[in-house]
């Protein structure tokens, strides 16, 4: 087995780098963005800084992250992130449970959650602004909102999709409803629950950070804004940067709770 | 237990109920709705288990083997008649009965011994007592070692030995078992056929085994109830005089080859009608569409 994975990885490698393929080229394409971006950054075809060096981009990333400002508005953005997930994401566990658990619900409302669902959030933003004000609140509300619909929709259907001699079994040892919740319905919906927790961090973030770029004045978001307004364009690069890592942690992250039993498993 | 001389007795006639009986399911008739019409599922079922007796009940597919087991389970409600344990009436699931399904049904989330303690968590047991418990029934059907294994870690007979565990766990009165080992093959059935046996022995566990195998229903029963198909109704009740201890080996017996062939007998014209109706149905839906 080993002999013939060495034997594959040699002839895949010419060059005798240990690589596999998909590894190969996944570097070949970061190398490639990275010689075009300098080289389009050094022709001076484009206005000024708008595609900025990468020495500039790495000198502005080192800058922000070293400037005290830049944690405070990184853990506003992070309190809003963490206090909408909590909001949006016990809604949408309650909601996603009453719909899975009874097919009349569900056939009442669950039409709704397909029609709101992929609504663009950002137009409730004005109503937040009116009912939680400028600060924060609308903040988190953006956030909440967006969090909730691919949360109740995977708690909705990962419900449906509990294996039904499971509950049987729960009914013949007696189990209460509270026990019935916990100990099977929940845990037997584990995937489908952290999967919804996963897409509705993804929009959750892309809610909180979109309303912070429209009114605010703190967080990443408001940030990155007041980058591109005064043209700061290193900076402005530095903090996608910063976000984009921040976003791959934070869903690895869930990515891995969700995946315990499976790793004990493999 | 007092022995019953070995004879056939029609549905008809006085219901074949030892004294002491544990378990008494009296003139159960249950009918469900369906778009076709009432179907009655069982009709005026009667049967009682002595402790310590292991009953088969085995019918043809479609004989209402699995809807007796709910009904007795306490799993469906809507029937008339009455099922009692120890002269007490059941409604709903109750404490004395213990089922294992026929459908996989571990819990792929919990390991093999917490799967096994699940049913005294439901009950409050304190987690070290608990936890001594279900070692002991996992070692009893013979899964010491892999207490801290996932299901998906375990083969398919393994992961019905964990079932099985795990229902002896909550000490039931009365095992209930529907179908346990459908979904296994020829050699792991026999061989997990002598487990039970053994667990039995062990136990003097009283048991309600729902199958369709004859071969298991003799291996295992001390008395064998032959169900006819749609309506299920009880065509015969069968004394298994066959000396215990037993292990699969005793499927070689020229005794128990007379037995089969008995069951067989009374079988065939259920399963055939089955068939035939079954070919009809699907003749009919053909037409339909």
């Amino acid at each position: 087995m080993a002999e013939t994975g060495r034997l594959r990885l040699s002839a895949t490698a010419p060059l005798g780098l240990p690589l596999r393929p998909v590894t190969a080229l996944r570097i070949a394409i970061i190398v490639a963005v990275v010689v075009i971006w300098e080289a389009v950054s050094a022709s001076g075809w484009l206005y000024r800084d708008v595609v900025p060096s990468l020495a500039a981009i790495g000198k502005a990333l080192y800058a922000t992250l070293s400037d005290p400002t830049f944690y405070f508005h990184l853990g506003t953005t992070a309190y809003e992130i963490a206090i909408a997930m909590v909001i949006g994401g016990l809604s949408g566990l309650a909601v996603g449970i009453l719909l899975g658990g009874s097919k009349f619900m569900s056939r009442a409302y669950e039409a709704y959650l397909y029609y709101l669902g992929p609504c663009p959030k950002i137009i409730f933003f004005p109503i937040m602004i009116m009912w939680f004000g400028v600060g924060p609140g609308s903040k988190v509300a953006m956030g909440a909102i967006s969090c909730f619909f691919p949360v109740a929709l995977n708690v909705a259907g990962g419900m449906r999709e509990i294996d039904k001699v499971l509950i049987r079994v729960g009914r013949s040892f007696r189990a209460n409803t509270w026990q019935m919740v916990t100990k099977i319905y929940l845990p037997a919906m584990r995937h489908p629950v952290i999967n919804g927790v996963r897409l509705g961090l993804g929009v959750a973030l892309i809610g909180t950070l979109l309303a912070e770029t429209k009114l605010s004045n703190r967080g990443i978001g408001f940030l990155v804004i007041q980058a591109y307004s005064i043209f700061n364009m290193p900076q402005m690069y530095a903090l996608l940067i910063i976000l984009f890592v921040i976003a791959i942690g934070a869903n690895t992250l869930i990515g891995r709770l969700g995946g315990l039993d499976d790793i004990k498993r493999s | 237990m007092a022995a019953v001389p070995f004879e056939r007795i029609d549905a008809d006639a006085p219901k074949l109920a030892p004294a002491n009986a544990i378990l008494t399911v009296d003139d159960i008739v249950k009918r469900f709705e369906t778009p076709d019409g009432v179907l009655t599922a069982i009709d005026h079922v009667s049967l009682s288990v002595a402790p310590g007796e292991f009953v088969g009940v085995i019918g043809p597919s479609g004989c209402g083997k699995s809807t007796l087991f709910n009904v007795i389970g306490g799993l469906l409600d809507g029937y008339d008649g009455t099922v009692k344990v120890a002269g007490e009436r059941v409604r709903g699931p109750h404490p004395a009965i213990g089922m294992i399904f026929q459908e996989e049904s571990t819990f792929p989330w919990r390991n093999v011994l917490d799967n096994v303690a699940f049913p005294l968590e439901i009950a409050g047991m304190p987690r070290a007592e608990r936890y001594d418990r279900a070692r002991h029934f996992v070692k009893l059907v013979g899964l010491d070692g892999f207490e801290r294994r996932y299901p998906a870690e375990l083969s398919g007979g393994m992961r019905q030995r964990v079932s099985m565990a795990r229902t002896l766990a909550a000490q039931p009165k009365i095992l209930l078992m529907d179908e346990p080992f459908a979904s296994l093959d020829e050699q792991t059935r026999l061989l997990l056929g002598d487990k039970v046996l053994q667990i039995q022995q062990q136990l003097k566990q009283t048991t309600l085994l729902i199958t369709h195998n004859i071969t298991e229903a003799v291996q295992l029963s001390d008395r064998v109830v032959v169900m006819t198909y749609r309506p299920g109704k009880v065509k015969r009740m069968v004394e298994i005089n066959l000396p215990r201890p037993r292990s699969s080996e005793i499927v070689s017996s020229e005794a128990f080859g007379r037995y089969v062939a008995q069951i067989w007998s009374d079988l065939r014209e259920e399963a055939s009608r089955g068939l035939d109706d079954e070919e009809s149905r699907k003749l009919h839906e053909g037409e339909k569409r």
